[in-house]
């Protein structure tokens, strides 16, 4: 009988990526899911067999009350530290906006590089890489996208080839980025767990290196899509971010690091350095001139457009871990089912997921923002890994393939808009690039994050 | 906080949380006071070359290498230019009309219809070695607008937005055409110079001033093309068309007026 329930969930799983890849709601998709694998997973063990029962106590070990709590109350109740990074790390990315420190640095830039496409379309994704280790969801990408895409656009570069390596470059960033470290760290362990899996150690292990191999795929192969292709100039009204801006103070430009820094160097709170680097911010960039009522006004209109940025992902964020929990109890049926034909060796996991990277796209088995939490859950159940090689495995499609390459992440669809490249323009470029990076980044996973010791296995 | 109010802050948590997902459009700030499209097109008219300079650059990426009074010199230059190969593209092909003018030219023009969005209008573009699309929605919200009041008197009936446009992207070719010797390809702007290494650049914006001025001298027309901006964008947006106007207004150094101060007719 246990079968047959390991065949309902993996039909379920497949309903599921349907349902996201055609763009549906993701947080009434995983709520959904979430109910009926608790329904096929607690109530199967009505009917299953004693021998499986016997051997899988997570079912049942305790109480049915207790693991309903487990998924409905206490596992999105573990997700609040990782939401409260989220939500200062939105006020940060405005701060750097409101200071114009942000667009400063990217004004700088190309004042570097001038009217040459390939040494400015580089800087600038140095630059906007560096600035994404920082900033934090769609409203401080949108910030930065409307003054670096007239740029590009102004140098005669293409309108897709302009998008495709700002958008590859956000990416980028977003692999040293400590909100969405602490945001994906909490899909494979509760952020008590492992202390030594912490950024610094990510960072130079394998963040460093996945930043560069990402930057520098994103600038090669924009140099190699200019090379084959014809300038253009537009006519086009820019409605908004070209306002005459001030140049913020040059000592201020090293701000956007110093939360990443402080959290590297010495594991500091990420939350105080965005408090700590967001206040010197905003004194230095002579913002905070006013009276304390209006200071504090200010620094609560920024407080609140930062969470407003970030809440199309609150609902997601707090369902997954229901989710995630949920997945514990279904493992013990996919094992049944999968366990024979799931991969068990990193070496074959690199190699599957590499060949795979494109089912990262429109949200699909691959991207932890998608349904690639169920994939997760399937993989670490059946298998054992280490939790930093895992990290990496599912980081890889969900930063590079999901958050770089696809259109259904939200800037990436606002980019569209904006530009007005067809999605399947973009797509040209970005799943190329997927692949390139993607393919060096498991390469690099498999030297730097394989066969790693029992104190990295939960 | 009335129930209204707080309605309005959920609002767009809860579409973030139940309605399906959607390009995400960023928070902004106090929308602008909306103006007629009359009053907008009817000051921008006035405005002279020189005082174009401002607005023109601030979508120029090195904007902020010159000064207001290099700004004023190098539009001046670059309009001057502008009709300059007007007048000599017109003699060499014996047309002044651009639509006859890109026949003759070899120009392969096509009008895609295209929706916009209201951050970034795209009115019309070329394409090397010798494309233009001219994005027709614009155009036609355009001659729409022709209807209201004040509209056809500010821009006169010698006005045709198709062939204005044209106009501009024409200029793209004669500027790859004439790269080697046309001014606004040979001037030069130093950026960095450390010992006997320097970057030289040319300044985009100077063959976006140059077009303008292209085209109003084969559309014979005697306000500069850049009114197109907001003009076009009203059709789209009349909060980001006033918002344009204002910004234009204030980088020529005026007062934008209120709806409230419009005369009557």
């Amino acid at each position: 009988m246990e079968f047959i329930i390991g065949i309902l969930l993996l039909l379920t799983f497949f309903g599921l990526a349907y349902y996201c890849i055609k763009g549906h709601n993701l947080m009434i998709g995983f709520l959904v899911i979430t109910i009926a694998w608790t329904v096929l997973s607690l109530g199967g063990t009505a009917v299953s067999s004693a021998d499986f029962l016997a051997s899988n106590p997570v079912l049942t070990d305790t109480t049915l009350v207790k693991m309903l709590n487990a998924i409905y109350q206490s596992a999105p109740e573990g997700w609040g530290t990782t939401l409260v990074n989220v939500c200062w790390g939105a006020w940060f990315g405005r701060v750097l906006m409101e200071t114009g420190i942000a667009s400063t640095l990217i004004r700088k830039t190309v004042e570097l590089g001038g009217d040459k496409p390939m040494v400015t379309i580089a800087l600038l994704n140095i630059v906007t890489a560096i600035i994404f280790t920082a900033m934090t969801g769609a409203g401080p990408v949108i910030a930065i996208g409307v003054i670096v895409l007239p740029i590009m656009m102004s140098l005669g570069v293409p309108k897709a080839i302009a998008m495709f390596s700002f958008m590859e470059s956000v990416a980028a960033g977003i692999y040293l980025n400590p909100v969405n470290f602490a945001q994906y760290r909490a899909f494979f362990i509760e952020p008590s767990e492992m202390e030594a899996f912490t950024l610094g150690w990510y960072a130079g292990k394998w963040g460093y290196a996945a930043v560069i191999i990402s930057v520098v795929v994103a600038t090669v192969l924009s140099g190699i899509f200019l090379k084959t292709s014809k300038t253009s100039h537009a006519w086009a009204a820019q409605t908004r971010g070209a306002a005459e801006q001030k140049d913020a103070p040059f000592y201020t430009l090293f701000l956007p690091i110093v939360p990443v820094a402080l959290k590297i160097a010495f594991d500091f709170s990420v939350i105080g350095g965005f408090v700590i680097a967001g206040f010197l911010a905003l004194f230095l960039c002579g913002k905070m001139k006013g009276s304390f009522a209006e200071n504090c006004q200010l620094v609560n209109k920024l407080y609140y457009d930062g969470v407003v940025d970030t809440a199309p992902l609150v609902g997601f964020l707090l369902t997954l871990p229901m989710f995630n929990k949920v997945a514990s109890y279904a493992s013990p049926y996919f094992k049944v089912v999968l366990g024979p034909v799931m991969p068990k060796s990193e070496l074959v996991v690199c190699v599957l997921f590499a060949v795979l990277l494109g089912l990262g796209l429109f949200r699909g088995p691959m991207t932890l923002v998608g349904c690639g939490a169920a994939t997760l859950g399937v993989l670490s159940n059946v298998a054992s890994f280490s939790v930093p090689f895992l990290y990496c495995v599912f980081a890889i499609p969900t930063i590079t393939v999901n958050i770089g390459s696809c259109i259904t992440q939200s800037w990436v669809a606002w980019g569209l808009a904006y530009t007005k490249v067809e999605s399947k323009d973009y797509l040209k470029l970005s799943i190329p690039c997927a692949y390139i990076a993607g393919i060096l980044l498991y390469v690099l996973t498999m030297v730097t994050m394989s066969g790693m010791g029992p104190e990295w296995f939960i | 906080m009335t129930k209204e109010r707080f309605k309005e802050l959920m609002q767009p948590i809860a579409d973030g949380l139940f309605g399906k997902q959607k390009p995400y459009h960023m928070q902004q700030g106090t929308p602008p006071v909306v103006r007629p499209v009359g009053m907008i097109v009817e000051d921008l008219c006035t405005i002279s070359d020189d005082e174009w300079a401002k607005y023109a650059f601030s979508r120029e990426p090195l904007n902020g290498k010159f000064t207001d009074e290099q700004r004023v010199e190098l539009t001046r230059k670059a309009m001057a230019c502008g009709r300059e190969y007007a007048e000599r593209v017109v003699q060499e092909q014996g047309v002044r009309d651009p639509e006859k003018l890109a026949e003759k030219l070899g120009m392969k023009v096509d009008y895609p219809r295209m929706p916009q969005s209201t951050d970034r209008v795209l009115f019309a573009e070329f394409r090397e070695p010798n494309k233009i699309h001219i994005y027709m929605d614009g155009v036609d919200k355009g001659e729409v607008l022709f209807a209201e009041p004040g509209v056809r008197h500010a821009l006169t009936a010698q006005l045709d937005i198709k062939k204005l446009l044209l106009g501009h992207e024409l200029f793209h070719w004669v500027e790859e055409k004439y790269r080697k010797e046309i001014w606004t390809r040979t001037y030069r702007l130093r950026l960095w110079e450390v010992g006997p290494v320097h970057n030289d650049s040319t300044v985009m914006v100077l063959g976006e001033i140059a077009a303008m001025a292209f085209t109003q001298a084969l559309n014979n027309l005697r306000y500069s093309p850049y009114v197109m901006d907001a003009y076009l964008v009203y059709g789209y947006s009349p909060e980001a068309a006033s918002a344009l106007y204002e910004e234009m207004m204030t980088f020529a150094g005026r007062t934008p007026r209120l709806p409230e101060e419009l005369e009557p007719a």
